[in-house]
């Protein structure tokens, strides 16, 4: 294989004549294992130069600069650069969501509270006969024809065997 | 100069500027210090940034001005091209860190025994990647004293290397 190009970009590399793209190339062309005896004793020069490109800080130094700095900040003053915001235009019924929220929250809050109280403060007992009254009530309000004319029957039935009773014991 | 950010445009200059304080200090905890000082320089001029032509020349002058303070407080050899500007006058050096640095490559140490502003002209070229141009307005130096001092710095490789066989 022939090294000629190879040699003159070297020497014109010494002399500070090759262009950052020539110097690439000569980069690259060290960076391969077949380097001829001739040209050997300079791969190592290269080599030392990708081993200093490689030289990069610790992982957590960004973090700690931008925490330095104040992540969400910017020359410009009012512009974030952190964690980029877009701005939304609200409306009056969105502006409002979070009280509503709210209130939904108090409101249902209110409601277990109150049910709790009641359930820890009140006698079970009279509870439970409210509860036979009401039951009753419902009862007789809402079946208030057909209960009552059994006992309209019962009444009458009994009149007849009053008045027998009667004439009897006189 | 648009959407100019500490995220975005000062922080990925970060590894960079590693590199090239811990070319100055041979130090990684130092290096990342001067780094940090850096970054937290460049914010503090947040103002400016918008006037300023290349926020990363910016960044770079501040850092190698930063890792020079350290060696000077520490010291420490922030021999300038003036002072030094032979290989074998650097020699010594060399040999003195070397059983410390034992495992480096002697080619390593030849880069490192360069000077200073040779060895930031290295990097900046060789490494980073920077045109003649580019490394002139960093340091603010003319193009045709990047290349002197890049001639010399490779020359004294180029020279080391032969001994060395």
């Amino acid at each position: 294989m022939d090294y000629k190009y190879i040699e003159q970009l070297l020497e014109r590399y010494w002399e500070c004549q090759t262009t950052l793209e020539e110097e690439t190339i000569l980069r690259n062309f060290f960076r391969q294992e077949d380097v001829p005896a001739s040209l050997l004793p300079y791969r190592q020069f290269f080599k030392e130069q990708d081993e200093m490109a490689s030289e990069h800080l610790s992982k957590d130094f960004a973090d700690k600069m931008l925490q330095m700095v104040g992540e969400d900040t910017s020359h410009n003053g009012g512009r974030q650069e952190g964690n980029i915001c877009k701005a939304r235009r609200l409306t009056f019924v969105r502006r409002l969501r979070p009280f509503y929220r709210a209130a939904g929250l108090i409101a249902i809050l209110l409601t277990i509270g109150n049910a709790a109280q009641q359930s820890f403060t009140d006698d079970p007992s009279p509870a439970a006969k409210k509860g036979e009254v009401v039951v009753d009530a419902q009862w007789s309000m809402g079946n208030d024809s057909i209960a009552s004319k059994p006992e309209q029957q019962s009444a009458e039935l009994a009149k007849p065997v009053k008045d027998t009773l009667n004439t009897l014991t006189r | 100069m648009e959407n100019i950010s500490f995220r975005t445009t000062v922080l990925p200059l970060s590894d960079r500027l590693f590199r090239l304080a811990l070319r100055i200090t041979m130090n990684r905890a130092e290096a990342e210090d001067v780094v940090q000082d850096t970054l937290l320089k460049v914010w503090e001029q947040r103002s400016q940034w918008e006037q300023i032509n290349s926020l990363e020349a910016f960044a770079i002058a501040i850092c190698r001005n930063r890792a020079l303070d350290v060696l000077k407080r520490a010291g420490r050899n922030t021999k300038s091209l003036d002072e030094v500007d032979d290989v074998h006058s650097a020699m010594p050096n060399v040999q003195s860190s070397m059983e410390a640095r034992e495992q480096l490559s002697l080619v390593r140490r030849l880069m490192d025994s360069l000077p200073e502003l040779q060895r930031t002209i290295m990097l900046l070229r060789d490494i980073e990647g920077k045109t003649y141009q580019e490394i002139a307005q960093t340091l603010d130096i003319s193009e045709t004293q990047v290349k002197v001092y890049l001639h010399r710095a490779r020359t004294k490789i180029k020279e080391g290397i032969k001994i060395k066989d």
